[in-house]
């Protein structure tokens, strides 16, 4: 894994950070970074599938939305404890995973993205027409219990949600299983012409992606009390995830967490100027600059000047 | 002797075009074997069809007795037959190792996980195709093609497979890249790979092989040794020019 002493006490430092927080920011500040977190963690889903494999998913909500409706109709509906009813979503999803698989088996590129796109929009029909008395139709449902009390618990239970999977994520794929995923996004042909199957890889980045966007989509229904298929299904949410994870670095785990805070931070400080849709010129601008001169984004550039200030530090 | 690779009445048609016309012939075990003949003879086809990326008309291939029916890729490579392309296919941002280090995963996702990689037996065979301790962390969009050819070469050594199917490992190199990749090849002679080898590089080709097979329109037209092939009327009318 070539793990080293830094790597523990960056992740210590950040587990720290996030720890000392709500000391030092108002309630507004955790409410926000609750978001952030929430949007890291679905970013972190996209990038186990997308950011490795070069699957491109422009139907992630797909994927959250059945943990966050699972979770929520067996807990509103059914009385199933939370408890229980968050590993089902968590499992439920994981099946569509499946579903999203198939089409990678045949397609890729901008095809599969569309495909993906299209599960996404055949979710957001379904919702609404199957069922509404479970789903609650266009309108959602709202008082979904809620795991937690106060902005303060809601940050902690976030917080710990996300640098758990986010640590997982990352140690994960300094596996060798992260080699093999990356070398299938560069070159899938030449995988399978090293042995590999290349079905195996896809569907562990397709359940890796599920499990993590399931479970996010779940705890965040019982974070918010209330879902609504147009918030949820909706395409800037996808943009939102995908601009994240391309401006804190794709294929990095730490990246799309840098991003996801970056992104929920300028859309909310741009909110007094910019109170509509326009704040979104704002970030695919600053995107856009950012893939023109970073490519790899904020992560490749933090880790650039990290290297150069030690190649001095041991001159 | 067992044969390595047997190859029974290959048929291979794209639509009208007949691209492998009824070809057999056998490659015994620790046997070198060049494929010979003019652009667009079949000689890529056959690689392809033995591993399993086209799939036969009609014919039957064999690896070390078995065949290989309809299986997949991946599944032969893990029964023992690799091969290396014309445009090598490196992951261009990993690094020497790391592309070497594909080659060597198991296909099992658990072990990938729980097993560490083999980094002494990654670093023996980066030598031993002959990158230096510098090469090693260089991603593979740094390399010239000359490396990219050794790098190919290495993953599918690494795979494990004891037949290799080498094609143009010779193409687009330097003098002294050729006479680099010429000396690896002789190793893994001298090892007891199996090989079978395209290359239009004749007199880098002679060297190296026990036996050649020529071929045009997908059907052979002429086997023997080395300078009984190239001497051959047919090969030599339609291969070579001369008449």
């Amino acid at each position: 894994m070539g793990l080293r002493w830094f790597h523990f006490a960056a992740w210590g430092l950040f587990a720290l950070g996030l720890a000392l927080l709500p000391e030092l920011v108002s309630k507004g500040t955790l409410r926000t970074l609750i978001f952030a977190n929430y949007l890291a963690i679905f970013a972190i889903s996209w990038d186990l599938l997308s950011g490795r494999t070069g699957y491109i998913s422009f139907g992630h909500p797909f994927l959250i939305g059945i943990g966050a409706y699972t979770s929520a109709i067996l807990t509103k509906r059914f009385g199933v404890e939370v408890e229980i009813a968050i590993p089902i979503a968590v499992i439920v999803t994981m099946i569509a995973g499946l579903i999203v698989l198939l089409p990678a088996l045949r397609i890729r590129g901008s095809y599969f993205a569309l495909v993906t796109l299209a599960f996404m929009e055949l979710m957001y029909q379904l919702v609404q027409v199957i069922r509404p008395d479970l789903t609650g139709g266009t309108r959602g449902m709202s008082g979904i219990q809620t795991l937690t009390r106060g902005a303060v618990n809601g940050f902690y239970l976030s917080s710990v949600l996300m640098f758990v999977i986010a640590v997982a994520a990352w140690l994960l794929l300094r596996t060798r299983i992260g080699t093999a995923l990356t070398a299938l996004g560069l070159n899938e042909s030449a995988v399978e012409g090293s042995g590999l199957s290349t079905t195996k890889l896809k569907m562990f980045a397709f359940m890796a992606s599920a499990f993590v966007a399931g479970l996010g989509g779940a705890f965040y229904v019982h974070y918010l009390g209330s879902i609504a298929p147009r918030a949820l299904f909706d395409i800037n949410f996808v943009f939102t995830i995908i601009v994240a994870v391309l401006i804190g670095g794709a294929s990095t785990i730490v990246g799309p967490i840098i991003g996801a805070f970056f992104l929920t931070f300028l859309l909310e400080y741009l909110r007094p100027f910019l109170p509509g849709a326009e704040r979104y010129f704002i970030y695919g601008g600053i995107a856009l600059l950012l893939y023109m001169y970073q490519p790899k984004g904020i992560y490749a550039m933090v880790m650039k000047a990290w290297h150069s200030l030690h190649e001095r530090a041991t001159k | 002797m067992t044969h390595a690779l047997e190859i029974r009445n290959l048929v291979k048609t794209f639509g009208g075009l007949v691209a492998t016309d009824d070809l057999s012939f056998d490659i015994k075990t620790g046997q070198s074997v060049g494929l010979i003949g003019p652009n667009g003879a079949g000689k890529t086809t056959v690689f392809s069809q033995i591993m399993g990326e086209l799939r036969q008309t009609s014919g039957k291939i064999s690896l070390f007795g078995k065949t290989l029916g309809t299986r997949p890729t991946a599944e032969r490579i893990r029964r023992g037959v690799s091969r290396t392309y014309q445009i090598p296919r490196p992951f261009l941002e990993l690094s020497v190792l790391e592309n070497i280090r594909v080659g060597f995963m198991p296909n099992s996702i658990w072990s990938m996980i729980t097993k560490g990689p083999d980094k002494d037996r990654e670093i023996q065979l980066a030598l031993d195709v002959g990158f230096s301790q510098n090469d090693f962390e260089k991603p593979a969009s740094d390399l010239s093609m000359g490396d990219l050819r050794k790098l190919e070469l290495a993953r599918t050594i690494a795979t494990g497979a004891k037949v290799l199917l080498l094609d143009e490992v010779f193409a687009g190199l330097t003098t002294g890249e050729i006479s680099q990749i010429s000396g690896l090849i002789q190793d893994l002679r001298a090892k007891g790979f199996t090989m079978l080898m395209v290359s239009h590089d004749l007199p880098a080709l002679e060297p190296l092989v026990d036996h050649v097979i020529a071929i045009e329109r997908g059907r052979m037209i002429a086997t023997g040794t080395f300078n009984e092939v190239i001497n051959d009327e047919t090969v030599r009318a339609s291969y070579l020019g001369e008449v």
